[in-house]
């Protein structure tokens, strides 16, 4: 396949939950897609998967501040030379997302990482366990958030 | 005191060294008599906090940190970081620059794997093989200290270009490294293949399939063991991939020995490549002009390291600092792959398996922990003992 | 009679160190480095610099080594081993910190989950710079600490210093 052909493809799938998404093309070759309600989330990447165009490349949480209140979190696919990426939008307080882990074995590590250092529970990880952080780490303090201060760390 | 004979249970922590990541890790093993029955990965004795750090520095000294991410493949970072930020500017590297650049990686491609290949040779109780290898590698470290003036960390990259050029001595002196590599690699390749007391430990090991190389999101030389055509540089060509297009090797075996033949055929690519660009280096400017701040936006970068496919992802929010750096590394794909494929397998297989993925392992020789499931004081074990035991099991077997 | 015991320990101390010196062995540990200074200090141990012509062993596990060779700038999870590490060597035991990293936690100076050096965990005997330090410099490095392991007034068997830096035997 080339890359847009890959692209009508993933079009195609999302096309489906019409209702819940926007997409857009950045770049040729970058196909973007809001996912409005997160409980589809998993659907669409099922659907992704069932196309053979989920290779999961990346989990990038990013946080918006205190000010906004709300955390981006980018699933980026990366099937050929085409990245796709859905966009869920996840409140800052009590951030929740449902796990991949199922569908998508090498999820796990990703999800981790946003459980540790964004503080978002994954629904269905089984494991609170910190990956990145050490073993000491106060419980509570997210260091990829924007409003994390070092100064607790120094006693 | 239970006097049912129970099967011995093990739990062995392995590590925390694994300097590949930006996270060396530690593993646990549990083990019932020889056979591994559960594996689990603990990373985190070497996170920095380096993506914090890049929110707080500006773009070009977050250039620097970049590089340090990993030692052994910092060009390939910094150039990763490079092209994602030209491209949220709008600015092109001159096509002299980028020749440069893929040069510069292909170096370190075969310095990467010279070193991978010494070190898993030695994991294997093979140290000749290591010694040897590590010799062969100081020419090309030669090659690059000659170019960038540094043997690690070469800093080759700028934000727009490279910072270095090539004269004909340089170039005369690449030429005469990689005809001498390329006829050492030929030799290691027949060690490989044909060695019996080797390939007792590499054949049919660690086998994945490409379904499952696939489904665990392995990514690349792990992955092209086993037929995954996945290879950035082909994919989606960056930097000069585009002029100097590289083949993709691929072996269907999925196993160690697989895994060792397809990094030693992707040196060849390396060596043919790099003579093909001090052929037709392009001529003209080493850096095209960068702007201080950089336009708000999103990237997303992929190249392909030498163990495999690197993703960085960045969002400016058109200030001199970062919003958002997001390095996703090879190995830590890799690793889900690991855990999963050192199940089933003998304890003594366990450290080749680990090499065999590359999460470079030149300092794991720490403590490794044996416990029983009922003894949660447990016995030490050092990684060497480890490694030590597998070259004994496999002795053991000659007899 | 009491000359005679300072001079049996005087003697013994001689002998101590002349082993010491003379066949020392280090243990490396990562404590968070980039594996930049990792790689080098194992290029110093293969055959192009091959440390191990000065008697320098690399060992395994702590309980028998004489230097630990530190690199990385300490990370909150490494430190606690660090320290063991440390606590479970003999003594004397020599510390070396190797890379900028080492010495002040370098390019991470700063970052969250970083101690900012190898001597804000535990004390230092030798500090290496570079970022990495070429592995002459670790040679360099270690054959001072060598030579301070002797007491003032003593010196170091020729042989080992002579050519541990001669550009003749370090080129290939
Ligand atoms: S001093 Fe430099 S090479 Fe050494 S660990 Fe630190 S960043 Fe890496």
């Amino acid at each position: 396949m080339n890359s847009e052909e890959i692209i009508t493809v993933a079009t195609g799938v999302v096309k489906s939950w019409d209702w819940a998404t926007e997409t857009s093309r950045p770049l040729p070759k970058q196909l973007d897609v809001k996912v409005k309600l997160i409980k589809e989330l998993v659907p669409i990447i099922v659907g992704l998967r069932v196309k053979r165009l989920g290779y999961l490349a990346a989990i990038t949480g990013i946080d918006l501040g205190p000010e906004v209140g709300e955390m981006d979190v980018l699933y980026q696919f990366c099937p050929g030379d085409v990245v796709i990426t859905l966009r869920v939008r996840v409140p800052r307080q009590e951030a929740m997302l449902p796990s991949l882990c199922e569908i998508i074995p090498s999820a796990e590590v990703f999800e981790r990482e946003l459980q540790e250092m964004f503080g978002i529970q994954m629904l269905g990880l089984h494991t609170t366990e910190h990956l990145y952080l050490p073993d000491d780490w106060p419980d509570g303090v997210y260091p990829m958030r924007k409003d994390f201060d070092p100064q607790i760390l120094s006693h | 005191m239970n006097t049912k004979q129970e099967p011995q249970r093990f739990v062995i922590p392995i590590g925390p060294q694994h300097p590949a990541l930006k996270e060396p890790g530690n593993f646990q093993f549990t083990v019932d008599g020889e056979i591994v029955t559960k594996a689990i990965v603990r990373l985190g004795y070497a996170h920095r906090g380096i993506e914090k750090a890049a929110e707080e520095r500006t773009w070009i000294q977050d250039l620097y940190l970049i590089e340090r991410v990993c030692g052994i493949c910092s060009h390939i970072h910094a150039l990763a970081y490079c092209l994602a930020v030209e491209q949220l500017a709008h600015v092109e590297a001159p096509p002299r620059a980028q020749a440069i650049r893929v040069l510069v990686a292909e170096l370190e491609r075969i310095h990467s794997h010279f070193l991978w290949m010494g070190v898993s040779g030695h994991e294997a109780g093979f140290d000749t093989f290591f010694m040897y290898s590590w010799r062969d590698r100081e020419r090309v470290m030669n090659i690059l200290e000659k170019l960038t003036g540094n043997r690690v960390n070469y800093s080759a990259n700028v934000l727009g270009g490279v910072k270095f050029d090539l004269d004909q001595e340089q170039i005369a002196s690449i030429r005469g490294g990689i005809d001498f590599l390329e006829e050492r690699t030929r030799h290691y390749l027949d060690v490989v293949a044909t060695d019996f007391m080797f390939l007792q430990r590499t054949r049919g090991i660690g086998v994945m399939s490409r379904a499952q190389a696939e489904i665990m999101g392995a990514v690349g030389p792990t992955a092209r063991a086993s037929n995954v055509a996945r290879d950035v540089r082909k994919d989606a060509p960056y930097a000069a991939y585009k002029e100097y297009p590289v083949d993709i090797i691929l072996d269907e075996r999925g196993d160690l020995e697989a895994r060792f033949e397809v990094r030693l055929k992707e040196l060849f690519e390396s060596f043919h490549l790099i003579r093909k660009i001090l052929d037709t280096l392009p001529g003209g400017e080493l850096t095209a002009r960068m702007p201080r701040k950089v336009p708000a936006g999103e990237a997303v970068m992929r190249v392909e390291a030498p163990r495999g496919e690197l993703l960085y992802f960045i969002r400016s929010n058109g200030s001199d600092k970062p919003e958002r750096l997001k390095i996703r590394t090879p190995t830590i794909c890799n690793l889900t792959s690991v855990v999963k494929l050192a199940i089933g397998h003998q304890l003594a297989d366990v450290p080749m398996i680990l090499a065999g993925i590359d999460p470079c392992f030149s300092c794991n020789d720490r403590s490794v922990q044996i416990r029983t499931s009922n003894d949660p004081d447990g016995r030490m074990l050092s990684w060497d003992e480890l490694r030590q035991h597998g070259i004994d099991f496999y002795k053991r077997l000659e007899k | 009679m009491k000359s005679h015991q300072n001079f049996g320990q005087q003697l013994l101390k001689s002998l101590k160190d002349w082993a010491r010196v003379s066949s020392p062995w280090v243990l490396h540990f990562n404590t968070g480095s980039c594996n930049g200074c990792d790689i080098e200090i194992l290029a110093t141990l293969t055959p192009r610099y091959d440390l191990e012509r000065l008697g320098v062993k690399l060992q395994a596990s702590p309980r028998q080594a004489d230097i630990l060779l530190c690199t990385g700038p300490v990370t909150r999870q490494a430190r606690e081993r660090l320290v063991r590490i440390y606590a479970q060597m003999p003594e004397p035991k020599y510390v070396v910190a190797i890379g900028s990293c080492a010495i002040s936690g370098g390019v991470f100076r700063g970052c969250y989950n970083v101690m900012d050096g190898i001597d804000q965990v535990i004390p230092v005997s030798a500090y290496i710079p570079g970022c990495p330090p070429r592995p002459e410099a670790v040679i360099d490095g270690l054959v001072k600490v060598l030579a301070s392991i002797h007491s003032p007034g003593h010196k170091i068997p020729s042989d080992i210093l002579e050519g541990a830096l001669d550009p003749e035997k370090v080129a290939a």
